[in-house]
C-alpha cells in the first residue's frame, strides 16, 4: 500500500513538473499579452500585475483579424476533410489492390513532404498566378489554392498514418460485404470507414493542426482576401517596433480553436493512432 | 538661382491649387477623372509601418469616397514585402498595382525596368494629371526615385534620417555632470566626436552598474541574425568615418583597396573597430537587436545615447504608451569624424543614411490609370501634414512649416528642423543594382566580427573578397 | 474481383494533386538548379551552366556549415523528443486520476503556430525583456545571450523544438503502445523475460511502424524548419540551418539558380537518409507485401 502511494506521488510529481515546463512559455505569452508596451520592457516579472485587455480588444475589433481567422478556419477545416477523404481512398487502393510499383509510390508520396519550402515557393507562385488563370481569376490569394497546396505536405503524412490502420482491417470483412452484394462505395461506407474512424479522426486533426500552423505558403501565396492568421502574426513585426503584446494576444486567441478541436478529439487520438498493429 | 525661383513659383501655385481644393470643384475633378475606373480595385503591398498604416486606414478610405476606386492594401513584414513584390514584378503577374519601394532597392528595380515612369505616364494622360499634385513639391528625398532625366518613378511616402539620440534627463543631471567631469576632466555633453562618444558610453555603463540601474552607455544595432547590423555599419557608422558607398567602387567593380575599393581599407577597419568597441557599453540585447529593438531599448530607458532611426524618434519622445523616456529625448546629428560634415556639405560624401520609401507602379499592373490617380492623391500637398503627424515622416518641403509639425517639432527636440536643414547632409543608399545580393554576402562577416570570431580587419578583408566574387558572378565585376 | 484499374482510380486524385503541386514545382526547381539565374544580375534571364551550381555548393562553407548545424539540431532534438515522448507515453498508459488533464495540457504546445512559438521563445530569451537570462543571471550568475554566443542559440533552438514537438511524439507513441496486444507481453512475462527483454523483443517490434512514421515526420520537418528558428534567432551563426540558408539565398539574395540546386541536394540527402531509416527500422523485406 505504502509503496503504491509513493509511486503515485512520484507520478504526480513528475507530471506536475512536466506540466510546469509545458506551461511556462504559454504562461509567458499570456503575461506578455496582458502588458502594455511600456510595461513589457521593465524588469522581467512572471506575475500579472493588472488586468490590461487593450491588446485583446485591439486584436478582436480589427476587421482584418476577423477575416484572417475565418480564412484559417475555412482553409484548415476544408483541407483536413479533403485530406481525410483522399487519403482514405488512396490508402485503400494501396492496401487492397495489386498496383505495379505501389511500394515505390508509397515512398514517393512521403518525399513530397521533404521539400525545403523556400525554393518551391517561386514555381508555386508562378503556377498560382499564371498557370491557373481563368480570365481575371487566379488561384493566387484564394482559399482553394491554399487548401490544395496544403495537401502536398498533409496527404503524404495522412497516407502514411492511415496505411497501417487500413492494412489492419481484415480483408475478409471486405470480401464478406462484397459477397453480400455491396459495391466499392458500400464496402468503404459500411466496413472501412467505421473501422478506420479513429485513425481517420486523428489524421484529420493532425492535418488540421499542420494546416492551421502553416506560415510560408500562406504568406507567399495569398495577399489580402485569403490571408491566414499566421501571416497576421508576422505583421506585428515592424521597423518601428514589434508589437509583442498584440502578437501574444493574437497567439493566445488562435490557441482557442485548436485547443477545442484537440480536446474534443483527444479520445480519438488515443484510440486512433494504431499504425497497423491489429486491434481486436 | 533660377531653379530656386521656379520652385518658389511652383510652390505658390501648389498652395493656390490647395486652397481651391476646399471647393466642391476639386471634389468634382476626382470623381470625373476617376469615373471610368470607379468600382475597380487597385491593390498594393507595403510594410506595416505607421506611415503605411495611415495610408491603409485613412487615406485609402478618403480616396475611395472621392473616386469610387477601391484600394486593397496588404501590409506585411519587411522580408515578405520584398519577396512578394519582387516575385510579382519578375513573374509579371500583375497582382500589385502599386508596391512599396524602399529607397535602397530602387536602383535594382530601375535596372530591371520594373517600374512605370510616373512623370511620363502623367504627361501621356493629361486627363489624369491632378493639378494639386506637384512633383517639385517633394523634398530632395524624391531625387532618389528619379532617373537621369529627372523623371519620377515613385511617390515618396516616408523619409527619415538616422540621428543621435541622448537622454536629456541624464545628460543634464547636476550630480551626473559633476561625476563625469571629475572622472574625465571635461564637462558632460552630447557627443560631438568619437572619443567623447566613447567616454559617454563608458561613463553611463559604469554609472548604470554602480546604481544597479538597467542603464548602458549606447545602443548598438548589432543583431547577429539579421541584416540590420550590416546596415548600421555600412549606412551609419561607415559614412560617419568617411567610408562611403559600402566601400565599393562601382566603376572598378570592386570592394578591395587594391582595386580602388575601400571596404577593407583603413577607414573601414577604424569604423568597424570603433563600432565593435561600443558593444561592451551596449545593453546585453544589442547582439539580438534589429532596428526596432534598438528603438525599444532606448524607449525603455536602457541606453543613455545611441543611433536611432528618425521614424522612431517621434514616438520615443512623445508616446507615453510605448516609451518610458518621453520628454527627455535629445536629438542631434550623429557623431562624425573630423572633416566628414564639411565634405558632406560640399557634396563630397555624406554623414549617414537618408532612409525612406515610395510607392511605385509596376509595369505588370493592369490598372495603371486608377493607380496613378491614387498615387497623386497621396502625393498631394493637403494630406501631408496629418500624415506626417501620424507617421513621423516628411516628404514635402511645405510640410515642415505646417503648424501641426512645428508643434511636434518642439516635442521631439527639433528633429524635423534637423531633417529640414541638415537632411541634405545625408544620402540615400548607393546606386547599386545589386543591393540585397551584396549585402547578403557581407552579412556573415559583420556578424562574425560582432561575435569576435574575426578581427575587424580580417572580417572586412574577407568580406571585400567575397563581395568581389559576388560582383563577378553577377556580372558587375571588373 | 479487385481490378487494379479501380485501385488506380482511387489513387488518382491524390496522385494528381501531388503531381501538380508537388512534382511539377520539383521539376521546375530541378530545371532552375542547372542554371545561373539571379534576377538582379547584369545579364537577363537564366543561363544554363551545367553542374556549376552543384560544384559551387561543395565548396560553399556556409552550406556545409549549415548542414552540420542542421544535423546537430535534428539529432539532438529528435533523439530527445523520441526518448521523452516514449517515456511520457509509457507513463500515460498507467491509470491514475487526472491523467486526461495532464495529457491535454501536454498537447498544448502542438497547437501553437511555429511562428508564434518562435516569438514566445524570443520573448523568453532575449535579454532586456526575457525572464530566462534575467533569472539565470540573478540566481546562477550565468550569462545567457543568444545573440553573442552561437552555441546558446543552437541549444535554445533544440530546447524550443523539443518543447514544441515532444507532444506529437507522445501522442503517436501512446497510440502505438495502446495498440500492442496484451497476449505476447503476458506470454513473455510468463516465460520469465525481464522487463528490458519484454521491451526489446516484444514492445519495440510492435512500435516499429509508429516509430518509423514519427521519426520520419520529425526528420523532415526538422530539416525544413524555417519559421520557428527564424523568429527566434533570425538564422544567425548558431542557427543558420539549411532551411534558413536556402531561404536567404532564394529571397533576399534572389539567387534562384543556386538556391534551387541547394534545395535539390538537400531534398536528395533527406530522401537518402529516410530511405536508409525506412529499411533499417521497418526491416522491410522483399515480397512482404503480398
Amino acid at each position: 500500500m505504502r509503496q503504491r502511494v509513493g509511486r503515485l506521488l512520484l507520478t504526480y510529481g513528475f507530471w506536475v513538473l512536466m506540466t510546469l515546463l509545458t506551461l511556462i512559455p504559454i504562461w509567458w505569452m499570456f503575461v506578455v499579452s496582458m502588458r502594455s508596451r511600456v510595461e513589457l520592457f521593465s524588469r522581467p516579472n512572471l506575475a500579472i500585475s493588472r488586468l490590461f485587455l487593450e491588446n485583446y480588444s485591439n486584436v478582436l475589433t480589427d476587421s482584418a483579424f476577423q477575416r484572417y481567422m475565418t480564412n484559417s478556419i475555412v482553409v484548415s477545416t476544408s483541407n483536413a476533410v479533403l485530406v481525410m477523404a483522399l487519403a482514405l481512398l488512396a490508402t485503400y487502393a494501396l492496401s487492397r489492390y495489386k498496383l505495379t510499383g505501389s511500394d515505390n509510390i508509397f515512398f514517393w508520396l512521403i518525399t513530397n513532404r521533404m521539400a525545403p519550402p523556400a525554393a518551391f515557393l517561386l514555381p508555386l507562385f508562378i503556377m498560382f498566378t499564371r498557370t491557373f488563370r481563368i480570365g481575371d481569376w487566379t488561384l493566387f490569394d484564394t482559399q482553394i489554392g491554399l487548401i490544395l497546396v496544403y495537401c502536398v505536405f498533409n496527404l503524404p503524412f495522412a497516407i502514411w498514418l492511415l496505411k497501417g490502420v487500413v492494412d489492419g482491417i481484415p480483408i475478409e470483412l471486405d470480401d464478406a460485404a462484397m459477397i453480400d452484394g455491396a459495391g466499392l462505395p458500400g464496402v468503404l461506407r459500411h466496413v472501412v470507414i467505421p473501422l478506420a474512424a479513429p485513425g481517420l479522426a486523428v489524421t484529420g486533426i493532425l492535418s488540421w493542426v499542420f494546416a492551421w500552423n502553416e506560415y510560408l505558403f500562406a504568406a507567399n501565396l495569398t495577399s489580402v482576401e485569403a490571408r491566414t492568421i499566421t501571416t497576421g502574426l508576422a505583421e506585428f513585426v515592424t521597423v518601428t517596433g514589434t508589437n509583442w503584446g498584440e502578437l501574444a494576444a493574437m497567439s493566445m486567441i488562435t490557441l482557442i480553436p485548436s485547443a477545442i478541436i484537440v480536446i474534443v478529439a483527444q479520445r480519438y487520438i488515443v484510440m486512433g493512432l494504431t499504425f497497423g498493429a491489429v486491434k481486436e | 538661382m533660377k531653379k530656386l525661383f521656379t520652385i518658389v513659383l511652383l510652390l505658390a501655385f501648389a498652395l493656390l491649387a490647395n486652397m481651391s481644393l476646399v471647393t466642391a470643384d476639386m471634389h468634382g475633378w476626382w470623381a470625373e477623372a476617376a469615373a471610368p475606373y470607379a468600382g475597380s480595385t487597385i491593390r498594393g503591398v507595403s510594410e506595416s509601418t505607421p506611415p503605411s498604416n495611415y495610408v491603409a486606414d485613412v487615406l485609402a478610405a478618403q480616396f475611395t469616397e472621392l473616386t469610387g476606386i477601391n484600394v486593397e492594401f496588404e501590409t506585411t513584414s519587411w522580408d515578405q514585402m520584398y519577396s512578394k513584390a519582387i516575385n510579382d514584378m519578375e513573374a509579371n503577374t500583375g497582382i500589385y498595382d502599386f508596391v512599396y519601394i524602399e529607397q535602397d532597392i530602387i536602383y535594382s528595380y530601375l535596372a530591371q525596368d520594373y517600374l512605370v515612369n510616373l512623370t511620363q505616364f502623367a504627361a501621356d494622360n493629361p486627363d489624369l494629371a491632378y493639378e494639386g499634385y506637384d512633383e517639385s513639391a517633394f523634398t530632395s528625398f524624391a531625387d532618389y526615385f528619379k532617373n537621369a532625366d529627372g523623371d519620377l518613378f515613385g511617390v515618396p511616402m516616408e523619409a527619415f534620417v538616422k540621428v543621435y539620440l541622448y537622454r536629456k534627463d541624464l545628460f543634464e543631471d547636476a550630480d551626473i555632470m559633476a561625476a563625469f567631469e571629475e572622472e574625465y576632466g571635461y564637462p558632460l555633453a552630447p557627443a560631438e566626436n568619437f572619443d567623447q562618444y566613447r567616454d559617454n558610453a563608458e561613463f553611463f555603463t559604469a554609472y548604470g552598474e554602480s546604481m544597479d540601474m538597467d542603464l548602458w552607455g549606447t545602443t548598438v544595432q548589432g543583431s547577429t541574425g539579421h541584416p540590420a547590423s550590416t546596415y548600421e555599419f555600412l549606412e551609419s557608422i561607415g559614412p560617419s568615418f568617411g567610408l562611403y558607398n559600402w566601400g565599393i567602387n562601382l566603376e572598378a567593380g570592386s570592394a578591395q583597396s587594391a582595386n580602388g575599393g575601400a571596404l577593407d581599407g583603413d577607414t573601414a577597419v577604424e569604423a568597424l573597430s570603433f563600432w565593435l568597441s561600443m558593444l561592451p557599453f551596449a545593453p546585453p540585447e544589442a547582439t539580438s537587436s534589429t532596428w526596432d529593438e534598438v528603438a525599444s531599448s532606448f524607449a525603455a530607458g536602457r541606453a543613455a545615447q545611441g543611433w536611432v532611426y528618425g521614424e522612431n524618434a517621434a514616438w520615443i519622445a512623445t508616446d507615453e504608451s510605448r516609451s518610458a523616456v518621453t520628454g527627455n529625448v535629445g536629438v542631434r546629428l550623429p557623431v562624425t569624424a573630423e572633416g566628414v560634415v564639411e565634405a558632406a556639405s560640399m557634396g563630397d560624401g555624406y554623414i549617414g543614411y537618408y532612409d525612406g520609401g515610395a510607392f511605385g507602379v509596376p509595369h505588370s499592373s493592369r490598372n495603371k490609370e486608377a493607380t496613378l490617380l491614387w498615387l497623386q492623391f497621396i502625393g498631394q500637398e493637403s494630406v501631408q501634414a496629418e500624415w506626417a503627424a501620424a507617421g513621423a515622416r516628411i516628404t514635402h518641403t511645405a510640410t515642415f512649416d505646417d503648424p501641426l509639425i512645428a508643434e511636434q517639432d518642439t516635442k521631439v527636440d527639433g528633429y524635423y528642423t534637423l531633417l529640414e536643414e541638415q537632411g541634405p547632409l545625408f544620402a540615400g543608399a548607393p546606386p547599386f543594382p545589386f543591393h540585397a545580393q551584396v549585402r547578403e554576402v557581407i552579412d556573415p562577416f559583420i556578424q562574425r566580427a560582432i561575435l569576435g570570431e574575426l578581427s575587424p580587419a580580417d572580417a572586412l578583408s574577407q568580406a571585400a573578397m567575397a563581395v568581389d566574387e559576388e560582383l563577378d558572378r553577377l556580372g558587375y565585376g571588373m | 474481383m479487385r481490378n487494379p484499374r479501380t485501385g488506380w482510380l482511387l489513387l488518382s486524385p491524390t496522385l494528381i494533386i501531388l503531381i501538380v503541386f508537388g512534382f511539377m514545382p520539383f521539376l521546375y526547381v530541378l530545371f532552375v538548379g542547372f542554371h545561373e539565374w539571379n534576377i538582379f544580375a547584369a545579364a537577363d534571364g537564366m543561363h544554363f551552366n551545367g553542374l556549376d551550381n552543384f560544384r559551387r555548393l561543395v565548396f560553399d562553407n556556409d552550406f556545409t556549415t549549415s548542414l552540420g548545424l542542421t544535423a546537430k539540431f535534428a539529432v539532438f532534438a529528435i533523439a530527445s523528443e523520441v526518448v521523452l515522448g516514449f517515456v511520457l507515453a509509457q507513463m500515460l498508459t498507467r491509470k491514475f486520476p487526472g491523467k486526461s488533464l495532464f495529457r491535454i495540457i501536454h498537447t498544448f504546445p502542438l497547437m501553437v503556430a511555429p511562428i508564434a512559438v518562435g516569438a514566445i521563445w524570443r520573448l523568453l530569451v532575449i535579454p532586456g525583456f526575457g525572464p530566462v537570462p534575467f533569472f539565470l543571471d540573478r540566481w546562477f550568475d550565468l550569462t545567457y545571450q543568444i545573440g553573442t554566443y552561437p552555441d546558446q542559440a543552437l541549444w535554445t533552438s533544440v530546447i524550443m523544438d523539443v518543447w514544441h514537438w515532444t507532444p506529437f511524439v507522445t501522442l503517436t507513441m501512446l497510440a502505438g503502445l495502446s495498440s500492442i496486444p496484451r497476449e505476447p507481453v503476458e506470454q513473455a512475462k510468463v516465460d520469465g523475460a525481464s522487463r528490458l527483454q519484454v521491451f526489446w523483443y516484444v514492445t519495440l517490434p510492435f512500435l516499429r511502424p509508429v516509430l518509423l512514421t514519427t521519426v520520419f515526420i520529425r526528420i523532415m520537418d526538422a530539416i525544413r524548419t524555417v519559421d520557428e528558428v527564424w523568429m527566434l534567432a533570425g538564422g544567425g551563426p548558431g542557427t543558420r540551418f539549411t532551411g534558413i540558408y536556402i531561404w536567404r539565398v532564394v529571397f533576399p539574395k534572389t539567387d534562384y539558380g543556386y538556391g534551387s540546386s541547394i534545395s535539390i541536394i538537400t531534398l536528395y540527402l533527406t530522401i537518402v537518409l529516410c530511405w536508409l531509416l525506412f529499411i533499417a527500422i521497418s526491416g522491410r523485406r522483399k515480397g512482404e507485401v503480398e
